[in-house]
């Protein structure tokens, strides 16, 4: 299932020079139940340092699986806190959540990624990127040998997120790609992507756990990955403005392994430019939402001329609309090419049948078949009695 | 289950000889056990028989419905023909573009000053997708009635609406000649020239083609920069020509890539308007759109159809993250810097961009500062607007400057409203990715359409290059069969669409095109092909093995054992034969 | 006296059933609504909700609540409303009750069971009278509880047994009518035509002087059984207006789309299964039923009742709705050979384990749905042991059946112990 690589070069070579214009954000969650608590503070946490850097909701998809606000074994009930000084209330009052509890599943999370979704999915849970989005896809929960754990349920291997990026590669769905995923055995999971425009890091080796940084004796659980954890500080003390021009290297380096208890994973080799263009990105290419916007001249501003231009586009529709008439006069040339697909889904829709009205108790007449029918079997059943005597 | 081993079993006994006084001693060890009697041939094929009926039952029942229901259905797809237009090997995309000349001289001349013409136009030319070809075309109304003049065949009607632009030959006796004036608002040019050029016109260094041929090549000059570099994009047959491009044009065709929206047959513009305080809080935005906006909006009718929202926002507080604006002594006025223009949209709290429908939303965002900070400006420029690209635009609307305590305006009026349509105008109008040049509005939303329809037929292409990709690289991926109409339906029109682009007719192209590329975004986004590509084959083991592996189990033991069986036997009787 | 035991045994059956459905008019839906009792496919609830729909005029399969035959419509439209005048109901489900009895008599009376053409047990006089047997069959509890809840397994049961009766008589045509009215309510009683066209076979050869030929005797006898099929479902076709009932009423039984928890072993595999496996899942287990057949009356060819019996009991442990309507019909069949009681080895554990299911079955459920306290797995776990019992009987029976062939074949063999080699 490897992509040609002799195809790669021909598809990079166009992009290259190009920026970004959008920035979109995929956090996932992957595991339920009270005791993973801290693996929803987790989201919760990178959800409210995007939207900090400007990332709009509408373009964050974030997948939790279960609501540990409202669970009731939470003694705080409406909150979710990722420190045990509990300064900080990760759930607030503008949180949007697009998949929740049952709908966090393998399936649904590559059809998000792939974009193979129903006719009637609503746009706020649709990734709706293009070539030149960014996007940064944050996993975490529990997670193994090239595998993640959906819900305690089932399993996405790393093979299917590699195909699910190689498919959004191949539809033009991304611009570059970061890939953050804190789990047991994290870097496996990247370990078989192979499209092009990805920066992959893991929070453990194969063999290594990843553990959490503290608990909470009153929530009563664990309350935020050690991973996570050394991420946003750095984020939170570091990044404070969209306009940061801190890189990914630097937050890269500092990962310090003796605090993190395992030892995080990079990879830059699917990244155009390799280890240094990946490293020289800034955190907030992927974590906010810059664009490079253009001021319009402040000086040039003729007001009459442009009503005058106004009048005389006005005009030209007007002669416009007249020719058009006057060559449907001529010549009635239909512009049948629309119509063509319209007869064909019209043909598709006659088949709807309405609601069957229902009438009154017809009782005599059934009956009526209905004695029907038991004479006509109570007399074959004579007639071969009768012909089983003789 | 214990029933087909004992319906298999042919029970074989040992005698015992103290078995009926004391069924349960085992005998001992001084007696000899018979040997059980021979089966008879009977009972031996009567087990095997059965044997062979739960067998068959397995293979010629089991093996069938095991094929059917495990298959994954996917139809076939012309892989071939959709990697060819992917990499560009059919539907070489060309724009002949028809230009009427249109002179009241005689017809023999009208003719050989278009050849002339022709020939220093394609000498000029270096890209050879693009062609201008020049046609003679009568007068209206004063020609001479009786001659019509057949040239190539073909004789048109000023009227006609393939033609891109008609040059219109214009005697003068002042001024200097030849000069052109290119009309703004009509596909004309007039070509004024002093009758004495006419006569010198059979030669090949007639000033007056000359001139034609220049004027026509600066006028399509930058749509040919387009289309370069669109198809070098895609293709590396006309990187030639882009290399040829002089360097600030290169870098604004990819400055403009960048900003310009994807095509869309639909766009829904979001006017808003915020403002920190409570007023203004009502706009008149309707009568304003109607004046300002809807002549342009419907001049582009035949290229993209727009639905309007409108909205306010009050006490709409910039993000705290940003950093507030400071007065500037010199500009009398409150400035943001140039880099945090982009945090200015409080994407966190101002509600924008709604999921309604399909097609993309374009924003504009009008903002009103409050009393205290205006006016509100960018440093340096000193501008009042900005565009963020492939998003929208936003305004400031810095209400007039009155005395310290008269009320703030608590509505916004059309005539108040207007500076900030012309800029949003403005800015709508380098979104939607309309040319800067040539003058002529109408010229202009014709490039559009041509580069509109080259780019998605590029677009389609890739798409159903892309599909091809998938479909043989993840062979686990059902394919339905509406996936494999759509492929031909955007094959199709595809064709039709570059058949049309050849002939010129480039309305009908970008119809076909458009046609073309719902239909590929249809076959790939198919949502039933993400069946079963999460389902490794070692978990399909781990799914057959608990049900099937009991049933197999006594099935195999007992076919092994009857083989074992017959073959001892066979080898028996060819021993003793 | 002998003549009036029948009769005894009929009217105390009789009257224990009409007693207790005026006594307690409630407990017909309360035993409705049972998942042990009644099923997607078979409950009475159900059919008023086909009815009051075929009534209105509304096609009956319209909402996927009513799965059962179309026939069924307008022979119970002629009752009146069960609702409000449940008497005639209840004396047409008591009816139901006394006929098969008196077809599971007439079945004891052709000792078919002990005595077939090819084969003599030699314990034939151990046999149970058919008033004993008919006994057996109308005061077993679960052919009782199936009886006030009026599912249409009764009639099933009916049918099915009137086909053994005729079979066991020689009337073909009679026992094919019944045998097809079976298959056209629930499918898999069409696996019982191979071991009734044999017992025909035998019991028309043996009354017969000359035998006939056994291939041209099956074709005929395969083509009268499809004309009836085809004549029923073409009925169903008039009535119904179109083909659309065929996948609300075979489908189900087919696809399972209705995953209610019941007596049988589908439901459980089948809500946890795969989809992609589903199809091929359900083409396994049907497969599994079906395959018994062959190998069962290739072996058994002498005694095809045994073989029809023993594939009741295949049915009630494997096919995709059972109930314990399925079961009671087995336990009442197995009487007909009391003779080879003597040669079972499980009875006890079979017994206990039957009544140990019966009773805890209900409890895990109520536990399960009523208290929340419990889960599937422990009313599975319950049916399972249910199942678990009727296997042994099966198993045991199937044991002792071949032990009795094999003491025709070698008479020194009588009480004696014997070992597998």
């Amino acid at each position: 299932m490897k992509f040609s690589s002799a195809l790669l070069p021909l598809l990079a070579a166009p992009l290259a020079a190009a920026e970004h214009t959008s920035n979109w954000a995929v956090l996932v969650g992957t595991s339920r139940f009270w005791f993973n608590y801290r693996h929803l503070a987790n989201v919760l946490s990178l959800y409210r340092t995007v939207k900090r850097l400007g990332i709009p909701d509408s373009q964050i998809i974030m997948m939790l699986p279960d609501d540990m606000a409202c669970n009731p074994r939470n003694s705080f009930p409406g909150t979710v806190y990722n420190n045990a000084d509990r300064a900080l209330d990760l759930y607030g009052d503008n949180i949007e959540v697009d998949y929740r509890g049952y709908e966090v599943t393998v399936e649904n999370f590559i059809r998000l990624m792939t974009d193979r979704v129903p006719e009637n999915m609503p746009r706020s849970k649709r990734l709706m990127t293009d070539e030149r989005s960014n996007i940064l896809v944050y996993m975490t929960g529990h997670g193994g040998n090239e595998f993640l754990k959906f819900q305690d349920a089932e399993e996405i291997s790393a093979y299917d997120l590699a195909d699910a990026f190689s498919q959004m590669w191949e539809k033009k769905r991304y611009h570059e790609l970061l890939f953050m995923i804190d789990t047991c055995q994290a870097n496996t999971m990247y370990s078989k992507f192979y499209s092009p425009n990805i920066i992959a890091t893991g929070s453990s080796e194969i063999d290594q756990s990843s553990y959490s940084h503290h608990a909470d004796s009153d929530v009563g659980v664990a309350v935020i990955d050690r991973y996570t954890y050394y991420n946003l500080e750095f984020l939170e003390n570091k990044v404070r403005d969209p306009t940061s021009e801190l890189t990914l290297g630097e937050l890269f380096d500092s990962y310090d392994e003796d605090l993190i208890h395992s030892r995080p994973g990079f990879r830059y080799d699917l990244f155009n430019g390799g280890a240094d263009a990946a490293r020289s990105r800034r955190i907030v290419d992927f974590f906010g939402n810059v664009q490079n916007v253009e001021v319009d001249d402040g000086a040039k501003r003729n007001e009459t001329q442009w009503r005058e231009e106004l009048e005389a586009i006005e005009k030209m529709i007007e002669e416009a609309k007249r020719r058009h008439n006057e060559s449907l006069n001529v010549r009635p040339q239909a512009l049948n090419v629309m119509e063509e697909v319209q007869h064909s889904e019209r043909q598709h829709t006659i088949q709807k049948e309405g609601a069957v009205r229902m009438d009154e108790e017809l009782s005599w007449k059934k009956q009526v078949i209905g004695g029907a029918a038991l004479l006509g079997c109570a007399g074959i059943w004579a007639a071969s009695s009768w012909l089983e005597s003789l | 289950m214990a029933t087909p081993e004992d319906a298999n079993a042919s029970l074989k006994t040992e005698v015992s000889e103290i078995a009926s006084v004391h069924p349960n001693q085992s005998p001992k060890s001084g007696v000899s056990s018979a040997k059980p009697p021979q089966e008879s041939t009977r009972s031996l094929w009567l087990r095997r028989t059965v044997i062979l009926s739960f067998w068959a039952v397995a293979v010629l029942l089991g093996l069938p419905v095991w094929w059917k229901t495990t298959a994954i259905y996917r139809s076939d797809l012309p892989l071939q023909a959709m990697s060819d237009w992917a990499e560009g090997k059919i539907g070489k995309p060309v724009f002949p573009l028809r230009i009427a000349v249109e002179a009241p001289i005689l017809p023999q001349d009208t003719h050989s000053l278009i050849q002339t013409t022709q020939h220093v136009l394609d000498d000029l030319n270096e890209f050879s997708a693009h062609q201008l070809r020049l046609m003679p075309v009568d007068p209206p109304l004063t020609a001479n009635a009786s001659q019509h003049v057949v040239v190539d065949g073909t004789r048109n009607s000023g009227d006609d609406k393939d033609t891109t632009l008609l040059i219109r030959l214009i005697p003068v006796e002042t001024g200097e000649t030849p000069r052109s004036y290119l009309q703004p608002y009509s596909p004309t040019l007039h070509v004024y020239y002093s009758p004495s050029h006419i006569s010198s016109v059979s030669s090949t260094a007639s000033p007056l083609a000359a001139f034609i041929a220049r004027e026509l090549h600066d006028i399509f000059a930058e749509e040919q920069a387009q289309l370069a570099y669109l198809l070098s994009t895609t293709s590396g047959e006309h990187i030639a020509k882009v290399h040829s491009l002089p360097q600030e044009t290169a870098a604004e065709l990819q400055r403009r890539s960048t900003r310009v929206l994807k095509y869309a047959p639909t766009y829904h513009l979001t006017f808003s308007l915020f403002t920190p305080t409570s007023t203004p809080s009502a706009w008149d935005i309707e009568a304003a759109l109607r004046q300002y906006m809807a002549p342009l909006l419907e001049s582009f009718s035949a290229i993209s159809n727009f639905t309007i929202d409108t909205q306010v926002q009050l006490y709409a507080t910039l993000s705290p993250s940003f950093p507030p604006p400071e007065y500037d002594e010199n500009a009398k006025a409150w400035t943001l810097r140039n880099e945090d223009l982009s945090g200015f949209i409080n994407a966190a709290e101002w509600p924008l961009s709604p999921s309604i429908a399909d097609g993309p939303t374009v924003n504009f965002a009008l903002y009103v500062p409050e009393q205290s900070q205006s006016p509100l400006l960018v440093k340096d420029s000193g501008a009042s607007s900005w565009l963020v690209p492939q998003w929208g635009g936003v305004a400031i609307l810095n209400p007039p400057s009155t005395e310290q305590d008269a009320a703030p305006l608590s509505a916004l009026s059309k005539e108040a409203l207007a500076p900030a349509m012309q800029t949003f105008s403005n800015q709508l109008i380098s979104l939607l990715g309309l040319p800067q040049t040539p003058a002529s509005l109408p010229l202009r939303l014709s490039t559009l359409t041509r580069v509109r329809a080259a780019s998605l037929v590029f677009s389609a292409s890739s798409t159903l290059g892309a599909l091809a990709q998938v479909y043989q690289k993840l062979p686990s991926i059902p394919v339905p069969d509406t996936v494999a109409k759509s492929v031909d339906l955007a094959l199709q029109h595809l064709q039709q669409a570059c058949d049309e682009l050849r002939e010129g007719r480039f309305q009908g192209a970008l119809e076909h095109a458009r046609i073309a590329d719902g239909e590929a975004e249809k076959a790939f986004f198919e949502r039933s092909m993400v069946g079963q590509v999460y389902f490794p084959d070692e978990h399909k083991v781990a799914v057959y093995l608990p049900l099937l592996g009991p049933i197999a189990v006594p099935l195999l033991m007992a076919a092994l054992k009857e083989i074992k069986n017959e073959v001892a036997a066979f080898k028996a009787r060819r021993a003793a034969s | 006296m002998p003549k009036y035991d029948k009769a005894l045994v009929f009217g105390a059956a009789a009257a224990v059933r009409l007693f207790l459905f005026t006594a307690f008019p409630s407990l017909p839906n309360l035993l409705a609504g049972r998942v042990e009792v009644s099923t997607p496919v078979t409950s009475f609830k159900r059919l008023q909700e086909g009815l009051f729909l075929y009534t209105h005029n509304v096609s009956p399969y319209d909402g996927g609540v009513y799965h059962q035959a179309p026939l069924l419509l307008p022979l119970f439209s002629l009752l009146p409303n069960p609702s409000y005048y449940p008497l005639a109901t209840n004396i047409l489900f008591v009816l139901v009750d006394l006929l098969s009895a008196s077809a599971l008599a007439q079945i004891a009376d052709s000792g078919q069971a002990a005595v077939t053409r090819l084969f003599k047990s030699s314990r034939k006089e151990l046999r149970w009278t058919s008033t004993a047997v008919a006994a057996g069959f109308l005061f077993n509890p679960f052919t009782f509880i199936t009886c006030l809840s009026r599912s249409t397994s009764a009639l099933n049961n009916l049918f099915i047994l009137t086909a053994m009766a005729k079979a066991c008589q020689g009337a073909s045509i009679t026992s094919l009518f019944a045998l097809s009215f079976a298959s056209y309510l629930s499918m898999h009683p069409i696996i019982l035509f191979p071991p009734l066209l044999v017992l025909l076979y035998d019991v028309r050869t043996s009354k017969s002087k000359s035998p006939a030929n056994p291939a041209v005797f099956a074709a005929i006898h395969t083509t009268i059984l499809t004309g009836m099929i085809g004549a029923l479902l073409g009925v169903s076709v008039l009535l119904t207006g179109s083909w659309d009932f065929v996948a609300s009423t075979y489908g189900v039984r087919l696809l399972l789309p209705d995953l209610t928890p019941n007596v049988g072993l589908w439901w459980y595999f089948f809500i946890e299964m795969f989809d992609s496996f589903r199809e091929f899942f359900l083409g396994v287990f049907w497969l599994h039923v079906a395959s018994y057949m062959p190998g069962l009356t290739i072996r058994l060819r002498k005694q095809p009742l045994f073989v029809a019996t023993t594939l009741t009991g295949i049915f009630a442990i494997f096919i995709p709705y059972p109930s314990i309507a399925d079961a009671g019909l087995y336990l009442s069949l197995i009487p007909l050979f009391s003779h080879l009681f003597p040669l079972m080895r499980y009875t006890f554990l079979a017994l206990s384990n039957t009544m140990y299911a019966s009773f805890l079955g209900p409890a895990f459920y109520h536990l399960w749905i009523y208290a929340g306290s419990g889960n599937a797995n422990f009313f599975y776990a319950i049916t399972l042991v249910w199942n678990l019992g009727l296997s042994i009987i099966v198993g045991d029976s199937l044991y002792a059946a071949l032990r009795d062939e094999l003491e025709v074949e070698r008479p020194e063999l009588r009480d004696k112990e014997v070992t597998r080699i």
